[in-house]
């Protein structure tokens, strides 16, 4: 149901308010986690991590470490028996009897300061005995591979992934539909290729940390940069044997997250030693060097495509094939397997379809959510298959994702059909905005121009009963203090949560504040700031919050005045009647109530609104066959649009335009929506010609920003364009969904479709950097 | 390996002599444990790592003239060790006699790091891929040094004896660094290429120097400095003797960067290939030469 | 290892501090005096979150040890702006939409007012150039290149002072 009252005016929802946020960051005034103060009470912790990508533990001596004047406490697995996951409890908070990833926390030591702490460590002998590792996902795979969980058949899982015990496959999701083998015949061209997609980091500015402390009753406070607070208090809690409401998570400003904040990943470290220095708060912060690998990373991925048309370019079948590099604990990865499971048709509609998704453990880094979960790595590859199919049946890579691309009441590849959306338009748009079909002359003799476009689709992957909840109260200067569980990680959904709650209030945007920071002791429940999911879930949460807020408000002044709430509304911070003209502003009614007339008393009470939000028609998806009528909530389509050159004398690809259509169905605040355009775009280019953790025997060799590049200020195109498409979603607030992970799916392929333009060369996988592009035209004849 | 990057410098005693025999007297008293330093940003950082682990960090900026920058139209321009790269970059005197300088020191990172970066420091770094090495050679640099035996002058084209090797003995501070008034209507350019279009190190760097001379049989004189594909920064002597005794003509700087490409011995590292970088001494080298040519012709 | 007493002036206002030998000006700013705005992103000079003014220019304050700032003067975020009054650049980047999650933005808004004052009409390429010791993850900078721009035209409402 759309969430507005046929009263209530939309503004400012569809204006692009200013962040809510905005001055105490432009101040310094923003209080990061690093930012808190705790004065002399405060420990430091630092971590011993294993310098082996696979090994068993034999012997850990922390004597000469604890012995250490300033040492505090020194602390290993063999205190913390309990596993700890998402979806799959497949990782301890410390290692017990082995280490599976070069960076896996072994033992931690609390002390006085930092320095204290790094010394201790190099007091610390711990004894291996080094075993095979697994280094690619393939072989992990395979029977002759080490097996990585011998004891994966035991571990807790989510009914929705499937391990495959004796294996070092964490999940395997498998899409039927239709008959491939039969279709092929049909075919009238058929491509099939192989992609590598390397290992990527998030690279938040802001590095993870975590603050912890026990007090005297053994609950816990955890302060850290996070995504999900209430996530944290459950796995942790549910690992240490606590009760959730003696776990309490508040988490500051986050200085950035795109998933790798999500989950569990360091902070049950600062957890567990916390639990044995004696009330102490105990920092453990990582350097930019542990971020890159011993927080979450992006697994890599290795894909197999096949996919044919019939003489007309109708998609007839597809067969993909997905090996996900998980790294040493899948226990979020695996959902990202199954996601990329049931999308690996991309957003098209295909009647035979054959997808395996394979999650596999192998001796990497951790594997975790970045933002696309799964898309961005399999669209790298998909789409470029797609413009291929699109050049071998003599079509236009336009007309050809026009023919097949999703539209309304199109067929899924997992069965049921899709909402109403505005996919087509979105190819269309940025096909018009980058000119397509015109060829540009080059800047210069030693450049070649080319243009390419990508199609996506994305879904929030999550449970399918993630729930959000909101509420609404006021005070006597009549402002409002919304609360939520989400986070602000920049994308803005407290200037969001804001509006919301200001237009389906009647209230002024500036009335409104936003409860921040987010914290399970005061904060209502929120699953997690994932998915792109706090817009639509949280968003329809807030609605129904200050729509409670706003009942309560007109039945008691409907109750005072004898009239109908039918004939009330709050406009501008002003309660009114369109009856009898009466006007009374929303101030210290909304703590103190009204008087009765007759003095008899007062009545109302201090309005306090709440709502929530949780999807319940998700159903299942068949374990052999992918199918389900209703599996995700929704999708956000979209397409981006590339112009670049490529430089013949280095191999340099320069980004000269870059496009991008998203159908988010109502656009919140339209500013922020295109920003997250722009800085997905931006984060999509820096993949694709930048970025990737080269590992070498288990070791990434580049962690640090010396040779770990990012797009910086001169590295992105001189001319961006973000276009909204607005398809209403039937139950999101005004029509909303998410927008935040789908600016980064097309980029990649696009450039390389644009690459293909310019020279005519495809890679099996990024970065496209100019050695490999250079060294490609070298070897093709191309230059010489 | 294990990256095992510590989140703080680790200690040690920051040490600040009033006058250059001072430090040059602590520095040999402590030859293995004392490291003079400037601006600092290769020094912390190698530090953090745990490349380096000096007991003592010797402060050697504003010291007895190391805050200068000079021009002197018989001894040519004199900068001082403790003057930053931003400070070389805007100086009127380096804009208009040493632009290729100018242009070298302004690829270095970014603004911010520049204001703390020097050119001494850049060179006694002694990274095979430094950026203000090259310009410094073509231009015949000569390093000021002090050292327990008193001031002395060494040419910078013996200075480099390895990656992060010099002819640098205990108790020597690098002063400043000279270079002679250039030759008449000479002109320069720096080719540098790296990941990102701006701000990264280089993969392979090409500097290159020209100007008219009668006692070369071409008419003309070139010097070209390639860094980054040689343990040291290289001054390929067949590529200048390849120039000044042969008609110059495009095909003829072809054939120069052809050489300069077969001089260079880059390696495979983290930042690219070898295989790579040798086409790209070759491209950098035709596209500086004949810009170069362009300018003095 | 030894502790040094330096005098130095932090957003107009004189301070003295006692500092280890390996304590860097960003350490020194956070640990000691509690000016939090400026940000640890790296601790090797390359993101820039840690920028501040240090006798007028821009550096990476964890690039400086905190002893080497003895006499000087020093501007982080927490000083531009005056008494409430938002310097432009922090007023332009609010309009321009070139904040996030504001992690970067310290160090932008310092690189950027360092800038304006060495170049106040600048080119969009001027100010990429400018700011690309600053990396931003959020954003894509464009926004930023705005706000910089817009800035450049306004006049400040006091005097910033840089020594």
């Amino acid at each position: 149901m759309v969430q507005t009252s046929t009263t209530s005016p939309s503004a400012p929802v569809g204006e692009s308010k200013p962040r809510i946020d905005a001055r105490e960051k432009v101040t310094g005034a923003a209080i990061y986690t690093d930012d808190l103060q705790f004065g002399n009470a405060l420990l430091h912790a630092r971590i011993k991590r294993s310098p082996h990508p696979h090994a068993l533990i034999k012997k850990i001596d922390v004597s000469k470490a604890q012995a250490l004047p300033g040492v505090k406490a020194v602390v290993t697995g063999e205190d913390f028996p309990g596993y700890i996951g998402l979806y799959l409890q497949d990782r301890f908070i410390f290692c017990r009897d082995r280490v599976r990833y070069v960076g896996d926390p072994v033992v931690g030591v609390a002390a006085i300061s930092e320095e204290i702490a790094q010394k201790a460590l190099d007091l610390i002998d711990v004894e291996y005995e080094v075993l095979a590792p697994v280094l690619d996902p393939e072989l992990g795979a395979s029977p002759a591979a080490p097996i990585l969980h011998p004891d994966l058949g035991q571990y807790v899982v989510a009914g929705f992934i499937f391990p495959e015990a004796g294996t070092n496959i964490s999940n395997h999701f498998k899409l039927r539909k239709g008959n491939v083998e039969e279709a092929w015949a049909s075919c009238a061209a058929i491509v099939e290729r192989s992609y590598r997609i390397p290992h990527i980091q998030h690279v938040p500015l802001e590095p993870h940390i975590a603050i912890s402390k026990v007090d005297e009753k053994g609950e816990v406070t955890l302060w850290t940069s996070s995504q999900s607070p209430f996530a944290q208090r459950n796995l942790i809690a549910q690992s240490l044997g606590l009760s959730q409401s003696d776990l309490r998570v508040i988490s500051p400003a986050v200085g950035g997250g795109f998933g790798g904040k999500a989950g569990v990943s360091m902070e049950s470290l600062a957890v567990a030693i916390a639990m044995k220095t004696k009330g102490h708060p105990v920092k453990l912060r990582l350097t930019r060097e542990e971020e890159f690998f011993t927080a979450f990373v992006r697994q890599g991925l290795v894909a197999h495509f096949k996919m044919g048309c019939d003489a007309s370019g109708r998609l007839l079948a597809m067969e993909n094939r997905f090996y996900w590099d998980g790294g040493a604990y899948t226990e979020y990865g695996v959902n990202i397997a199954r996601a990329a499971g049931y999308s690996c048709t991309g957003p098209y509609e295909v009647p035979n379809v054959k997808g395996d998704s394979y999650c596999v453990y192998t001796n990497h880094p951790v594997g975790g959510p970045m933002r696309g979960f799964g898309m961005p790595e399999m669209h790298s590859g998909l789409e470029q298959c797609i413009d291929e199919l699109a050049r071998q049946i003599g079509m236009d890579a336009i007309e050809f994702r026009k023919l097949n691309c999703l539209k309304t009441n199109s067929t899924l590849a997992t069965g049921g059909k899709i909402h109403p959306i505005g996919l087509d338009q979105c190819i269309q748009k940025v096909a018009d905005a980058i000119e397509w079909g015109k060829k540009n002359p080059p800047s210069a003799p030693n450049k070649r121009r080319g243009k390419g476009m990508a199609a996506m689709w994305k879904a929030p992957a999550m449970p399918p009963n993630a729930g959000s909840s909101a509420w609404v109260e006021l005070a006597e200067d009549g402002k409002v203090n919304v609360g939520v569980g989400g986070q602000d990680l920049g994308q803005g959904s407290f200037t969001i949560s804001a509006q919301m709650a200001a237009a389906t209030l009647g209230v002024p945007y500036e009335s409104v504040r936003v409860a921040a920071p987010v914290d399970t002791r005061y904060s209502p429940y929120e699953w997690q700031t994932v998915a792109s999911r706090l817009t639509w879930s949280m968003g329809n949460a807030v609605v129904n919050a200050a729509k409670d807020a706003r009942r309560q408000v007109l039945e008691l002044v409907a109750q005072a005045w004898e009239e109908s709430v039918e004939d009330l509304n709050i406009v501008n911070g002003v309660v009114i009647s369109y009856k009898s003209e009466k006007e009374i502003p929303l101030k210290n009614l909304v703590i103190y109530g009204l008087p009765k007339p007759d003095g008899s008393g007062w009545r109302g009470g201090p309005i306090l609104g709440r709502g929530n939000f949780m999807p319940n028609d998700v159903t299942g998806l068949d374990a052999e066959t992918g199918q389900g009528e209703h599996g995700v909530v929704h999708y956000t389509t979209g397409a981006q649009a590339i112009e670049l050159e490529v430089d013949l004398d280095t191999g340099r690809i320069e980004i000269i335009k870059g496009i991008a259509a998203f159908d988010v169905g109502k656009a919140i605040n339209p500013d922020m929506v295109k920003a997250q355009m722009e800085g997905g775009l931006v984060q999509g280019l820096s993949s694709a010609l930048f970025e990737e953790l080269k590992l070498k025997d288990g070791f990434v060799q580049n962690p640090s920003f010396v040779d770990y590049r990012i797009a910086t200020s001169t590295d992105v195109p001189r001319e961006m364009k973000s276009i909204i498409v607005e398809v209403p979603q039937e139950d999101g607030p005004w029509g909303a969904r998410g927008i935040g992970e789908h600016s980064m799916v097309a980029t990649l392929p696009a450039i390389a479709n644009a690459i293909y333009d310019a020279i005519g060369i495809r890679f099996d996988g990024p970065p496209f950097t100019s050695e490999k592009v250079y060294l490609a035209m070298l070897d093709a004849g191309i230059v010489t | 390996m294990l990256v095992d990057t510590h989140p703080a410098l680790p200690e040690f005693e920051y040490i600040r002599p009033a006058t250059l025999a001072e430090a040059s007297y602590f520095l040999s008293l402590h030859p293995d444990t004392a490291r003079p330093f400037l601006g600092g940003t290769d020094v912390f950082v190698r530090m953090r790592d745990g490349f380096m682990k000096p007991e003592y960090l010797v402060d050697v900026k504003n010291l007895d003239g190391t805050n200068e920058l000079c021009f002197d139209p018989q001894s040519g321009l004199t900068v001082g060790a403790a003057v930053n790269m931003n400070r070389v970059i805007a100086a009127p005197d380096v804009q208009a006699h040493y632009p290729l300088l100018a242009e070298a020191c302004r690829s270095v990172a970014s603004y911010q790091l520049r204001t703390r970066a020097t050119m001494v420091g850049n060179i006694c770094n002694a990274s095979p891929a430094g950026d203000s090495i090259g310009a410094c050679l073509v231009f015949d640099g000569v390093l000021h040094i002090h050292g327990v035996n008193g001031p002395r002058q060494e040419p910078l084209s013996a200075f480099f004896r390895g990656p992060g090797k010099t002819t640098l003995k205990p108790g020597d501070i690098v002063t400043a660094i000279q270079l002679p008034v250039p030759p008449k209507g000479c002109a320069g350019k720096y080719l540098k290429l790296g990941r990102n279009r701006l701000s990264d190190l280089s993969i392979v760097a090409v500097t290159a120097l020209g100007y008219k001379d009668p006692a070369c049989s071409s008419g003309y004189r070139f010097r070209l400095a390639l860094t980054s594909v040689a343990p040291v920064p290289l001054m390929p002597a067949e590529v200048e003797m390849y120039l000044a005794n042969n008609p110059i003509t495009p095909d003829a700087l072809h054939e120069a960067a052809r050489l300069a490409a077969g001089a260079s011995s880059p390696i495979d590292d983290v930042r690219g290939g070898a295989r790579y970088r040798r086409q790209m001494v070759r491209n950098l080298s035709v596209k500086a030469l004949t810009e170069v040519w362009k300018n003095i012709s | 290892m030894a502790f040094h007493q330096i005098n130095v002036t932090i957003n107009h206002e004189r301070e003295q501090v006692v500092v280890p030998s390996n304590m860097t000006l960003m350490q020194m700013l956070r640990e000691k005096l509690a000016l939090t705005g400026t940000k640890n992103g790296c601790s090797a000079g390359e993101c820039g979150a840690c920028t501040v003014m240090l006798n007028g220019e821009p550096v990476n304050s964890c690039m400086v040890l905190a002893v080497e700032c003895d006499q000087a003067t020093i501007l982080t975020v927490e000083g531009l702006a005056d008494d409430r009054q938002l310097d432009p650049i922090q007023e332009a980047i609010i309009e321009a939409g070139g904040v996030q999650c504001g992690f970067c933005t310290p160090g932008i808004l310092i690189s950027s007012r360092a800038f304006l004052n060495r170049n106040p009409n600048p080119s969009d390429e001027e100010i990429r150039e400018a700011l690309v010791g600053n990396l931003c993850r959020c954003t894509g900078y464009t926004r930023i290149v705005e706000a910089v721009k817009k800035a450049a035209g306004r006049k400040l409402a006091a005097p910033v002072a840089s020594d």
